[in-house]
């Protein structure tokens, strides 16, 4: 059994923010909401300042407070270490965003048909797609995965349930890896089975020191950075998205 | 029969049963069209989605993703459970200068535990699906399994059993009475013919129902406190404080609500000699009590928060005390600690005053409101662990509206039981 994790290189990242871009566009994500976010932080006094970037995606944890407060199981760990959402079974009662301190899971606040971060229904795009409608929803995100035949990639985007990344579930079933590790253009964003000693992951993860994000809430995150450090409390985010619907 | 036939049948029932008066129906009216208003604000929000609410996103969005729905789901439990706990008390130690508002505290609990039902119902994204989910996959291992079970579940069980069986004697009194109403009476007394091996049966049964109840009560309350005390990864809400000081609120607000209540019949009903000082001095006691301990963990929460708390905590506490929602916290302190002097001075001087009381059931009871709140939102807005900012909740005229519309439903239902039903028991040798 494969056991996913993902590897972010904090030395590599130049914040250029592509994996965002990678992911709503991938996952056909609602206006304001980011499964993957880029942090773009500022730490220290002029003139000694330096800029850093601290891509998060949701941490799948092992120890997922999310998964333990679900009411339904709509939230739950899969044993390749992917925690999944069934949009068929969520409630939308909220509790695992509470519950989760990293701030990953994002609620459909209303029926997103025009809320895409793409409106193909805008004019204004008519003249750059020369009239083409591409496929309003990949197909991939509405079928059921897993032996367990749950609805958890990121389809439905219904109204009341709550969502968040995925892992890209519907890329890695097919052997491929997340949209985001796949557009990042210095390879910062790395993802693979830890089970596999010959992995990039399990490589990266042996030959060089790394830390995982609040690693003091005990909630054993599957995504690992290297270089740089945790965010402490000097750091300042620069231009931190406030996006509303 | 002609209409005022029939309302002359109704002069003899005691404590109002049955006789509308113009202010009576003025007040239907009123709550009705509130309730009206509620119900067209969900409409909006069941149609359009939560976004017609003023919550968001934790995180990026800088919101709140549980706001007043949720903060008043808490507040409404709390009542409920402590208006069946003082019920439960009366029975239990004899307590018979109360008795007169046992009924009261019943029937209060179980409107606020249908209140308290629909908030989460008004708060939940798929609230169709979850009548069908929750039951389907209900997991033990997350703390709302407690809230829907334990808190409102098993405690709207106990209530509605409790409420039904200290009511049959009553019933089968009022059946003597012919009125319309009698088929109801016959209904709910169910054959009892208050004769003494009846009595004797009633009184065992609703002494241990009220012996389970006070246990149910501490752990009802205790999931819902747990709720959010476990959640390691929110500052302020993680804290082994949580549990105690939700069931010590619980009490202040259901004790003060009955005070509350108590008052309005007291007059309404002229029922003077009933509900007598006696019955207030209890009341007053119980809450004086309540609103001590209840300080006295706000005193704890703030000290720890501030002496050897993690750095968020101390954020958290500095906010409370003189940043954001600092007029909220201070307003809630005062809203306590006035009650709370005032009760004193009526203990010491022996001294007790219905109206003092009444402006402090109020007092309390919108300091337990502002409690909830603030124990719901600022660790959503300002205490992310990441580097997120800060972000707000203001809520809107849906929230709003459907919060009025359901203390609307409640006083409703209450009014209307008043009018159906002997709100106090019946004396033997007022009836016929």
């Amino acid at each position: 059994m494969a056991k996913y994790a993902m590897v972010i290189d904090l030395e590599r990242c130049v914040g250029c923010r592509a994996c965002m871009e990678a992911c709503k566009v991938e996952n056909d994500t609602p206006q304001a909401v980011f499964w993957m976010y880029v942090f773009r932080f500022e730490e220290g006094r002029y003139p000694n300042t330096r800029v850093w970037f601290l891509p998060r995606p949701c941490m799948h944890c092992d120890n997922a407070p999310c998964v333990k407060v679900c009411p339904v199981g709509a939230r739950y760990k899969r044993p390749d270490g992917l925690v999944a959402t069934d949009w068929e079974r969520c409630i939308g009662c909220r509790y695992c965003e509470v519950a989760c301190p990293y701030g990953v899971n994002y609620f459909n606040w209303k029926a997103p048909e025009k809320n895409y971060y793409l409106d193909w229904k805008d004019r204004d795009l008519g003249p750059v797609t020369h009239g083409a409608t591409p496929p309003y929803k990949n197909p991939d995100l509405e079928k059921p995965y897993g032996p367990e035949r749950r609805r958890i990639a990121g389809g439905g985007h219904l109204k009341g349930v709550i969502e968040k990344c995925t892992f890209c579930v519907h890329r890695v079933e097919k052997g491929q890896t997340t949209a985001c590790a796949q557009a990042c253009p210095v390879f910062a964003i790395q993802f693979g089975d830890l089970e596999d000693p010959n992995s990039t992951v399990s490589r990266l993860l042996k030959k060089r020191p790394h830390f995982r994000l609040l690693e003091e809430a005990g909630t054993q995150p599957r995504v690992f950075y290297l270089g740089g450090h945790p965010p402490g409390g000097e750091v300042r985010q620069i231009e931190g998205v406030k996006a509303r619907v | 029969m002609t209409a005022r036939g029939e309302a002359s049948r109704f002069e003899t029932l005691p404590y109002g049963v049955g006789r509308l008066t113009g202010g009576w129906a003025l007040l239907v009216v009123a709550l009705l069209a509130l309730v009206g208003w509620g119900a067209y604000a969900y409409s909006c929000q069941f149609v359009e989605g939560k976004v017609v609410t003023g919550m968001r996103n934790i995180g990026t969005m800088g919101g709140a993703t549980w706001g007043l729905y949720i903060a008043f789901n808490v507040y409404f439990a709390g009542v409920a459970c402590a208006g069946i706990t003082v019920a439960a008390l009366i029975r239990l130690l004899n307590l018979n200068a109360l008795r007169a508002v046992a009924r009261m505290a019943e029937l209060l609990t179980v409107i606020t535990l249908i209140l308290g039902a629909f908030s989460v119902l008004a708060d939940l994204g798929q609230p169709l699906r979850a009548l069908i989910n929750l039951p389907l996959y209900a997991r033990p291992q997350s703390p709302f399994f407690g809230t829907f079970t334990l808190a409102i579940a098993g405690f709207l069980f106990d209530s509605l059993v409790y409420l039904y069986l200290a009511g049959r004697r009553d019933a089968y009194l009022m059946a003597r009475y012919d009125t319309p109403l009698r088929p109801l009476y016959r209904a709910w007394a169910a054959g009892y013919r208050d004769t003494p091996a009846e009595r004797e049966r009633h009184r065992k049964t609703t002494f241990w129902l009220a012996i389970a109840i006070i246990p149910l009560f501490i752990t009802a309350h205790s999931t819902l406190g747990l709720v959010f005390g476990l959640q390691v990864g929110r500052p302020g809400w993680y804290s082994a404080l949580q549990t105690p000081a939700f069931v010590v609120l619980a009490g202040v607000s259901g004790v003060g609500l009955l005070l509350v209540i108590a008052a309005i019949l007291r007059g309404y009903l002229r029922e003077e000699q009933r509900l007598g000082t006696g019955v207030f001095r209890w009341l007053g006691a119980f809450l004086l009590v309540l609103t001590l301990a209840y300080l006295y963990f706000v005193v704890v929460k703030v000290l720890t928060g501030f002496y050897a708390g993690h750095h968020h905590e101390q954020q958290l506490t500095q906010l409370l005390l003189w940043g954001a929602y600092a007029p909220v916290f201070w307003g809630s302190v005062l809203l306590l600690a006035l009650p709370a002097g005032l009760l004193l001075l009526q203990a010491i001087t022996g001294r007790w005053n219905i109206p003092a009381l009444v402006a402090c059931g109020v007092m309390v009871n919108l300091a337990a409101i502002g409690k909830r709140y603030l124990i719901v939102v600022p660790s959503q807005t300002h205490m992310s662990l990441l580097p997120y900012g800060p972000g707000f909740y203001a809520p809107t005229w849906v929230e709003y509206s459907i919060i009025v519309g359901l203390f609307a439903l409640g006083a409703l239902l209450y009014a209307l039981f008043v009018k159906v039903f002997p709100i106090m028991d019946v004396p033997e040798e007022g009836v016929r």
